[in-house]
Formats: structure tokens, sequence, C-alpha cells
């Protein structure tokens, strides 16, 4: 009888993984809300709450504020979240002992949530556009595409190790909540963290979205201020700061999956 | 093929700690496994009988590499199962069976080409692969349906298909047949008999006597962590006292009549239960030399006594060792 030994591939892995996500997603209707409903709501309210502040790219400030928030939690903690599911339906247990690294698995859902995240992204520029009957004055529309979606790999980047708490623990739900509002304002999702009190920036610069987002604003916004630093030094600080994440997710992962096989922790949900 | 047993394990030990409240953490140390020595052979079904909370599933998640072991050593197809994993798990399946394990939402058929992915199975052969694996186990014709519309019998014959899709060398299965149908359980049964002759090891894990009476040439007795018997049912037979059981039932026995008995030739055990409002003396004989007519003749005023003879069954056998470790 043969045995599948040497077949297994990071890449099938992620490939599996991210199948089973968007079949899971379209098999269960409460996705809707928040990847298609709420992008809507937060459209809305973004669109009015900037309308007020006025400008002439207020626009832009509402499609960042709405769309950050209709993407990054989904991003950010919707693989950790999958992970958490997996411990509740005992499939974490098979998953692990499977040959393929689970960290490959955790990127097939990084891969999705990025996805469906843009999705909802989409949605708010189309809500708030359709509100202001205008399209928002960007001065590099092609680089704020790609600087929107390197924004998403981010998030992603930081979810992936977020991720390696659930796989920890069963309690990662409650870090999640703890940090979840915070971590919003603090990388500046919907307000420049330069408007936060100067003793929350150490706080704010490890993070890697807070970096990237601040580069979008700088591409989008003529005369953005900002850190004060300039476009590029945001571009490179999002760039190292989101290496450093992914390295560490490489090798927490493999301690992560050591630990739990000491606790034997794997069933507890 | 490698001459290294399917299982070695060796003074293996597993202490789970148990952690109570949040500001004064109370830790509670509870040993699943006292030091067991284990060696399986390959190439035929293994059995592990145990009380509940014996240890059963400890060792099997050590041995399938879900558990790291306190101390001690396991070696699985002749690799350390905490050293060599990766080795290891595209060369072993695990069924632990029940309702969970699975993706309820998706069909069976998407739950084992995930499946059948993470373990690497050649992606030419997978669809091929998944369709054999579910004729072998008679769930063709529900492949498309959704898990949560799966009855337990079903999900276990899917838990069964995951554990063998990569064809493994090596299969834990964790009470494969708990809470299914009677038919059900045979039909697996039929199946668990049919991986053998594919070449495939098998520890299986049960608390039905019979089960493992008809599946398992060689069959070891856990209780509390620690392996009290191993050997063929015959041969776990004759360490009890005898592959002979007498039984006479009557209101009641003096201790002398006990005492009689005890010293016929061959009588091994005696031991006494109430049985509803009689009582009842089960006897382990060795010889033949003992016959109910010499055990009738031991209990006399008795006249409501019944002697019977019968087979001692591997529920006796696991029962007095058991009880005996209990003691």
């Amino acid at each position: 009888m043969a045995t599948a030994a040497a077949n297994y591939s990071g890449r099938r892995g992620v490939s599996a993984s991210l199948r089973i996500a968007v079949l899971q997603f379209m098999a269960d209707p409460q996705w809707l809300i928040p990847s298609m409903i709420a992008p809507v709501i937060f459209g809305l309210v973004s669109f009015e709450l900037f309308r007020g502040y006025g400008g002439p790219y207020y626009l832009i400030y509402a499609i960042l504020g709405a769309g950050m928030m209709s993407m990054w939690g989904q991003t950010l903690y919707g693989s950790g979240w999958a992970t958490g599911q997996d411990r509740v339906f005992g499939t974490l247990e098979p998953t692990i002992q499977a040959p393929t690294p689970y960290l490959y698995v955790i990127l097939g859902r990084v891969l999705w949530n990025v996805v469906s995240g843009l999705i909802g992204g989409l949605i708010v520029y189309v809500v708030v556009v359709a509100a202001a009957g205008s399209l928002p004055a960007v001065t590099d529309p092609v680089g704020f595409a790609v600087l929107f979606v390197f924004v998403m790999l981010t998030l992603a980047a930081v979810g992936v190790v977020f991720a390696a708490f659930y796989v920890y623990t069963r309690y990662a739900g409650f870090i999640q909540n703890i940090g979840e509002f915070a971590f919003y304002v603090g990388t500046g999702c919907m307000f420049p963290v330069v408007i936060l009190p100067f003793f929350a920036w150490p706080a704010s610069l490890f993070f890697p979205p807070t970096w990237a987002l601040d580069a979008l604003r700088y591409l989008a916004i003529p005369g953005y201020q900002g850190f004060g630093w300039g476009f590029w030094w945001d571009l490179v600080g999002a760039v190292a700061t989101t290496t450093v994440y992914l390295t560490i997710a490489g090798t927490v992962f493999h301690r992560v999956e050591r630990h739990v096989l000491e606790e034997g922790n794997l069933s507890d949900y | 093929m490698s001459s290294s047993p399917a299982i070695e394990t060796i003074g293996l030990r597993r202490v789970f700690d148990t952690r109570k409240g949040f500001l004064f953490r109370e830790v509670t140390h509870t040993e699943a496994l006292r030091g067991v020595d284990l060696v399986v052979e390959r190439g035929s079904i293994f059995g592990l009988l145990g009380p509940n909370g014996a240890g059963k599933t400890t060792l099997t998640k050590i041995l399938s590499t879900l558990l790291a072991p306190s101390d001690g050593k396991a070696l699985v197809l002749g690799h350390d199962v905490m050293k060599e994993t990766a080795w290891l798990r595209p060369r072993i399946g695990l069924v632990l069976g029940g309702e969970r394990g699975l993706y309820n939402r998706i069909s069976g058929r998407e739950n084992l080409r995930y499946f059948a992915d993470l373990y690497g199975v050649p992606a030419a052969e997978r669809d091929r692969r998944i369709q054999a694996v579910l004729e072998r186990v008679d769930l063709v014709w529900a492949a498309d349906r959704r898990v949560e519309e799966y009855s337990r019998g079903m999900k276990q014959k899917l838990h069964i298909a995951r554990g063998i899709l990569h064809r493994p060398q090596m299969l834990f299965l964790d009470e494969p047949t708990i809470g299914l149908d009677p038919k059900s359980a045979r039909e697996t049964r039929k199946l668990v008999r049919s991986l053998v002759t594919d070449g495939v090891t098998i520890f299986l894990t049960t608390h039905y006597m019979f089960e493992a009476e008809e599946l398992c040439p060689q069959i070891a007795v856990l209780s509390k962590g620690r392996i009290v018997a191993r050997d063929t049912v015959d041969g776990l037979r004759k360490l009890v006292g005898g592959d002979r059981t007498l039984e006479a039932e009557a209101y009641g026995f003096e201790d002398r009549e006990v005492e009689a008995l005890r010293r016929l030739p061959g009588v091994s055990k005696v031991a006494s239960e109430e049985y509803g409002p009689s009582m009842r003396l089960t006897m382990r004989v060795r010889t033949l030399e003992t016959t109910p007519a010499d055990v009738t003749r031991c209990l006399p005023g008795h006249p409501e006594l019944s002697v019977r003879e019968r087979r001692t069954s591997l529920e006796d056998v696991y029962l007095d060792l058991v009880e005996e470790e209990a003691r």
C-alpha cells in the first residue's frame, strides 16, 4: 500500500484551506452581515461624518475610514476566529495531525479574508460614491489601489500572528475582545494616528498597518502631513514591520504547536 | 518492510495539569499514563481495553503525534513520535470518531478533499481515491450531502474514510463503534478487518469485549494508566485463572462452603456477588478435573441451587484484571 508520504506541500495546503474557507463562507448565510451589509452601513455613517468635516478630500477620508472599518476586523481576526471554530468543531486535532504545517492552513484562510475584505472595501467605495454623487479626487489612482491591497496584506501579517493565539489557547477570543478597538484606533484605521496623544504613538508604530495606512493617505491626499517623515519612509516602515510579523509568525507557529502538544488542549473549546 | 515493531513504548508517562481560578491559581495534576511499556508487532489488529479514564485516548493521542508524553519514549514504525513527526504523520491515520471532528456545513466529499490535500494524497489520484474510500465505507450515496445531515453512523464512516484516505501504514482507531447501532457497528468491524488484509497495522481501543475478542489477536488491558496484562484472548484467560468458568446460584452461601469450593482441584478463584434475590459464586477453573457435579456436592442443603459451566469470556478476564488493579 503506497503512502502519501512526500506529496504534501505548502501550496496545496494553502489552496485547500482557501477552498474550504470559501465553501464555509458560502454555506453560512450569517457571513452576509459582516461582509456585505456592514460595509454599506459603515460607508453611509462615514460619509455623513466626514461630510460635516468638509474639505476637498473628505470623500477619501470617508472611503478610507469606512473601508478600513469593514476590512480590518475580517482580515485581522478572521483567520484566528476560524481557528477558534476549528476548536469548536473538533477539526483542529485532525488538521494539526495532518502532515501539512498548520501555518499553511492559516495562510489559506488569510488569503480568503483578504479577498473578502477587499470586496467589503469595494462595497464601501460604491456606497460612498453613490451617496456623494461624485468620484473622490485621488492623485494617483493606480498607486492608491496597489497600496490599498498592501494595507490589507499588512493587516493579514498581524492576523497570522493573532491566529497563533487561537491555536495556543481556547481563551484567545478574550484577548481579541480586549485588543479589538484599541487596535482599530491605534493603527489609524478611521483617523490618522497623528491626532492621537503622543504617548500612543510608540505602540501604534509597532503595527504594520499604521505605517501602510499613513503611506496610503500621503498618496491619496495632497498636503497630508501624517508623521511628517514622508511617503517613502512610511513604506519602508510598513515593509519592515510586516517582515518582522511574518518572521514572528513562522517561528511562533512551530513553538505554539509544540506547546499545545505538551498542554494537550487541542480539543478544548 | 522494516523489522521494527509497529509500536514500542518505554516507560511512557503523561501528566495533565488542570488549572482553576484567576487570582489564586490552583493546579491539579492527573497522571493519565503511569509508565506504559508496550510492543505491538506489525500487520495485525492490536486491541487496547480499559475502563473509562484508563488512559486509552491519551495513549492513542501520544502515539498519533497529537500529545507529548511527560516522560518515557514512544516509537511508531520505528520513529520517535515527538522528534520525527514530519516523517510519521503521512504514514499514520487517526480516527477519533464521534460527533465532532468534521466540517458540518460542507459535504462529506469536500471534507475528504480538504484532508486529502493536507495529507498529500497525489493530486492526480485524489478524486479517484476519495471515490474509492467512499465506496469502501458505503457512503457514496450521501457523499455530496452536508455532514450535518449525517447520522452518527454515517459520520463514523466518514471519520474512517478520512483516516484511510492517505493509505497509512498504521491506523489508530479510538472506540470506532461507540454509539453505533448494531448494524453499523458490524459493518465497521468488517471494514476494520478488511484493512488488515491491505497490510495496515491497526491499534484499536475499545471497551466492547466482544469487539476486541472478534477482531484482535493480541490484547492489552490498560487500567489506571498502566498495562495490567497483554496476551492473546486465550492467554489472558489463563492469566486470570482458567478458561473454564463455573457459576453456582442459590439463596446465600456460607463461608465454609466457599472455602470448600476453593479447595477443589484446578479452582483458581472464587468470587461472590449478589444476583437479584440470590447469590452467585463464580469460579475460574484451570483444569477439567472439577465439574459442575463436584460443585453441587460441595454445596449441599440448597434445593434451589443451579450450577452451570461456560467458557471464560474476555469480559470475565477484563473485569478480573481491572478489579484486581483497583484493589
